[in-house]
């Protein structure tokens, strides 16, 4: 009996289009939530707007375990630092969305307390307007989202990163060259010195010695 | 209640320019006696603190008198309905006024705020702290000559857990160990959140 599933089988394919196509439908969000748009989100998430449709299943309550960081609220100055640590501490890649008037612009909180914008802080790929924004908003800007991963290419990335690496690794080389050089001159005039005053002495010597 | 002890026995005043509720006020020193009266006498018993509010005066029109006031009001569930304010002024050169954090124990938090937005300072409050603006915030945003939109940048985090460890030691816990701040670089930030 031959099955055709048990016979080998090969799909050729691009890298970049299969880390998009990988990347694209696994978005877990970090819900950053401090105002309405956050129940917003929450309504989005459940049962009748169903956020899993589009593969953004889990919400991730860590940034090491999260893809994008959903700023969905106001930011207040003394709130900024803790933002930017937690974008810091999401891996790469990361992707951003704003969600809101407040997240976008600072809203109509024109005031002494309130940042204007989370651009101030953190780099932002997705605005969404709306105060707060509907769920449908927020599918449009997932989708645009998606758009702009399929539009990344991972190869260019990579090579840009290695790049950056090796330029890393040639400067601190030839930190390491200029160090190693500075230390031989130092010793070299180090043992000339010591050769100078060796031969002074000698001189005295044989002065005292003629005496 | 026609407050005829506040009056008489404090030195109170009527505030004309109320108009939707009872409003006295209260000289500065009789401040905490006309406090400890409301809470305990049995013809008010006012034993819930609503608000605590600082005024500033400087755009008022037609005002005379001190830049500032704190507007407190006063509740009481004994006596169902009945509400009071009381208000004390305040110079700018002089800008103390008495706690009654030691009576009313939402008062803390209070006086905490109209502190911050205020700069008004609470004479024997334990711990007179900013409590909505950040620590490196410069000024008293409320006050009428503090530019609305001038913004402040805060440049790291409160970190606030030695706080915490000691307040968990005053309720009888035993800290087995003490955090320590962890300093990111921007490079290796992931080197610095693992333990030494």
């Amino acid at each position: 009996m031959t099955d055709e599933a048990q016979k080998p089988s090969i799909i050729t394919s691009s890298l970049d289009f299969l880390v998009n196509w990988g990347r694209t439908n696994s978005l877990w969000p970090f819900p950053y939530g401090t105002a309405c748009c956050a129940i917003e989100f929450m309504s989005t998430e459940v049962g009748r707007y169903d956020l899993s449709r589009i593969g953004s299943e889990y919400v991730r309550f860590t940034p090491r375990q999260s893809d994008v960081l959903l700023v969905a609220g106001t930011i207040t100055y003394k709130q900024a630092p803790i933002l930017k640590r937690i974008y810091e501490q999401m891996a790469e890649p990361r992707w951003v969305i704003a969600m809101g008037a407040c997240a976008c612009s600072g809203g109509f909180y024109d005031c002494y307390c309130t940042v204007p914008g989370i651009d101030h802080i953190i780099p932002v790929d997705v605005y969404i307007g709306g105060c707060p924004s509907r769920p449908e908003a927020f599918f449009d800007a997932m989708f645009d989202l998606q758009k702009k991963i399929k539009d990344e290419s991972y190869m260019k990335q990579r090579a840009s990163r290695v790049k950056d690496q090796l330029e890393m690794i040639k400067a601190k080389t030839a930190e390491a060259k200029a160090a190693a050089k500075d230390f031989a001159q130092e010793k070299v005039e180090m043992a000339k010195e010591f050769v100078a005053e060796k031969e002074q002495e000698l001189v005295k010597k044989a002065q005292f010695w003629k005496e | 209640m026609d407050f005829k002890e506040l009056t008489e026995k404090f030195g109170g005043k009527l505030d004309a320019q109320a108009k939707w509720d009872d409003c006295v006020v209260v000289p500065r020193e009789y401040l905490h006696n006309v406090a400890a009266f409301l809470k305990d006498d049995p013809s008010c018993k006012m034993d819930m603190l609503v608000d605590i509010a600082g005024i500033d005066y400087l755009t008022y029109p037609n005002h005379e008198g001190p830049r500032f006031a704190i507007s407190y009001a006063f509740k009481s569930l004994k006596h169902p309905g009945l509400r009071l304010r009381l208000k004390v002024l305040v110079s700018e050169s002089d800008l103390k006024v008495p706690t009654i954090s030691d009576l009313y124990a939402n008062a803390n938090w209070y006086e905490r705020e109209v502190f911050d937005q205020f700069g008004i300072v609470f004479t024997g409050h334990p711990d007179l702290r900013r409590l909505l603006n950040h620590v490196e915030f410069v000024g008293h945003p409320l006050r009428k000559d503090y530019p609305a939109q001038k913004r402040q940048w805060l440049s790291t985090n409160d970190y606030l857990l030695p706080e915490l460890e000691k307040r968990l030691e005053t309720l009888g816990y035993w800290i087995v160990q003490r955090s320590k701040e962890v300093e990111t670089k921007d490079n290796e930030f992931l080197e610095g959140s693992v333990k030494e």
